[in-house]
């Protein structure tokens, strides 16, 4: 029986042993051999002291290593924590920190950057690096990827339950830093097998991976793909044509992206008009709204794709679909829910909204997360008891409120409309204001500063800061941008920046969001 | 139209230093590394095309988007005037 996120490997490597499972540039590796390496590297990491239960970090470019770490930390018995690649020191050590990590697998140079940041851990953490060598030796305990996946794999057991936690996903909500959602083993395998079910895939397939796997959708390809006994094909690009060559070349069958991906694609220039893709069975969309323009496009480009929309959120890992035959007639729709999974809307007063009405989105199924790790009270907040269940059934069963604002037609069909707080989302990531507010300050020029989503063609939003400028220094607005993209990813630096006297405030005393977005003319 | 590349070099980094705060840090000349450096990410190249597009009259095509057309700022100098040049001819 497959219970755990690894099963989803042995099960393929027993059926398919000298099938591609991971391509990337040159490297193609049967499910053969990512079994046995993927064995073999979690022996290393257990004699490195990693233990059931523990938390190991993955902080790699997309590369096959990044998806051997992510099975071989299943196999031993541990939990994984994916961390974005583009992100910089500042924020991996808010992650690393954040969950204790036991572990963390990288390259030299991000462990060299990162190092000085984590003085307290140097005794307690173990690293290891895909490309140990001539490097500088580290403050911390360092080992050699190839090193470890040159261990006995075949003894390794099993320890853990499909109820154990799995993966903590880091993603940003309306304050603070980054929180750890926590997905078990069997939240994982279930998203998988609905995904492989909506969208039918088959070992046939041969899927490109654009995202990373620190996203639900991304990491949810690499699962369906091994779950299925299909090719995941992975790559890096900087421009849109190297993407449409890949689809080519490798004969790809499905590829998922966000918006602003299928913004790069429908540019002329990416060449997709001209290139011929017959094997291209399906494309889906999810993070954010498809622009009219680009989903015509698209439809246009590719006639014989079917284009799925979807919505999901890393709380409940995915949640809804529009079939592809639907699109002509809702194409602004998230579709339902997807199988096995209900979705509701739910109004101020607790009762389910009336079609046309605004409510908020309420997730109920098998993938719904653990919550939040080290968070109880806005775990509390966003995973509930079922409104509308049995009231004897009590808190038995969780849901989560996904803060979404959505509204029902009269068919079902769902439409997102905003969201209930200020969390801001661009080219597919979740960003909180405070988190670039505190760079802000940190620039040392600002008394007050706030920062509000504004809409972008390109991006679905981008960034805007208000600042009121200390009594000594005179406005700035280059020089704090500048200090915000030397210590922010690219995603969370502000696109503009308006200097204000004061920054309106509600009764409260808090900083008055709305108002911003009504100057900015956009609530 | 005659266009030094000096002159099509300096606009290039004006766009440049305005548009990706990281090329501050990167203390961007017409050498720098813009994509290995992650000064321009995808999104960034086509910020570029639409400005050389509009900036020097020039019509940028799928094939023209290589890395070797754009890795740094002398590159993409060349490669707008060996645009312009065919331009003239047509």
């Amino acid at each position: 029986m497959d219970y755990l996120i690894h099963h989803l490997l042995r099960t393929s490597a027993a059926h398919y042993p000298e099938k591609e499972a991971l391509v990337y540039r040159e490297q193609r590796l049967s499910y053969a051999s990512v079994e046995r390496a993927a064995k073999s590297l979690a022996v290393g990491l257990s004699k490195a002291g990693l233990r059931r239960g523990d938390r190991i970090g993955i902080w790699l470019e997309p590369s096959t290593e990044q998806a051997l770490s992510i099975f071989a930390a299943s196999y031993a018995n541990a939990a994984f924590v994916p961390i974005n690649h583009l992100l910089y020191p500042q924020q991996a050590a808010h992650i690393i920190h954040d969950c204790r990590m036991k572990g963390i697998i990288t390259t030299m140079p991000r462990l060299n950057r990162v190092a000085h940041l984590l003085p307290d851990l140097r005794d307690e953490i173990f690293a290891v690096v895909t490309d140990a060598g001539e490097s500088p030796p580290s403050p911390i305990k360092t080992l050699a990827f190839d090193h470890l996946c040159q261990e006995d794999g075949s003894k390794q057991k099993d320890q853990c339950l499909g109820r154990d936690l799995g993966i903590i996903l880091y993603t940003s909500g309306s304050t603070g830093k980054p929180k750890g959602v926590m997905l078990a083993h069997d939240q994982v395998l279930a998203g998988a097998a609905i995904v492989s079910e909506y969208l039918e895939i088959t070992d046939e397939e041969r899927i490109l991976a654009l995202l990373p796997f620190s996203f639900d959708a991304g990491l949810n390809q690499l699962m369906t793909a091994f779950c299925q006994g299909a090719t995941l094909v992975m790559m890096d690009f900087v421009f849109a044509r190297e993407i449409v060559q890949a689809l080519a070349q490798e004969r790809i069958t499905g590829l998922a992206g966000v918006p602003t991906l299928w913004s790069l694609l429908a540019q002329p220039q990416s060449g997709l008009y001209k290139a011929r893709l017959p094997s291209l069975r399906y494309i889906t969309n999810t993070g954010g709204k498809l622009p009219r323009n680009v989903l015509y496009t698209l439809q246009k480009v590719l006639p014989s794709t079917k284009i799925f929309l979807m919505y999901g959120l890393t709380e409940a890992f995915r949640s809804t679909y529009l079939p592809p035959d639907e699109l002509d007639r809702h194409p602004t729709s998230i579709g339902k829910a997807i199988p096995n999974t209900e979705i509701s809307l739910i109004n101020d007063q607790g009762e389910r909204c009336k079609p046309g009405e605004i409510g908020e989105l309420i997730h109920r199924g098998p993938t719904v997360a653990l919550g939040y790790w080290g968070y109880p009270d806005l775990t509390a907040k966003v995973f509930r008891q079922n409104p509308f269940g049995a009231p004897e059934m009590l808190d038995g069963e969780k849901v989560c409120y996904s803060g979404d604002l959505a509204t029902m037609d009269e068919e079902g069909f769902l439409y997102i409309v905003g969201r209930r707080d200020a969390m801001i989302k661009s080219s597919g990531f979740r960003i909180s204001p405070t988190e670039v507010e505190e760079i802000i300050f940190q620039s040392g020029k600002v008394r007050s500063a706030a920062v509000v989503g504004v809409p972008d063609k390109v991006l679905g939003q981008s960034i805007k800061a208000f600042v009121v400028a200390k009594d000594d220094e005179a406005p700035d607005p280059a020089a704090i941008i500048d200090f915000c993209a030397a210590n922010l990813p690219r995603h969370m630096v502000p696109k503009s920046l308006e200097y204000l006297s004061e920054l309106p405030l509600t009764s409260s005393g808090k900083v008055d969001y709305l108002a911003l977005k009504k100057r900015e003319g956009i609530a | 139209m005659k266009v030094d590349i000096e002159a099509v070099e300096e606009s290039i980094i004006r766009f440049i230093l305005a548009t990706f705060p990281r090329a501050h840090q990167k203390g961007l000349d017409s050498g720098t590394l813009l994509l290995e450096n992650g000064v321009v990410d995808s999104i960034g190249v086509l910020e570029l095309v639409e400005f050389l597009e509009n900036q020097f009259r020039i019509a940028v095509t799928d094939e023209d988007l290589t890395a070797d057309n754009f890795r740094t700022v002398a590159q993409i100098g060349a490669f707008v005037l060996t645009k312009q040049c065919i331009g003239d001819a047509v």
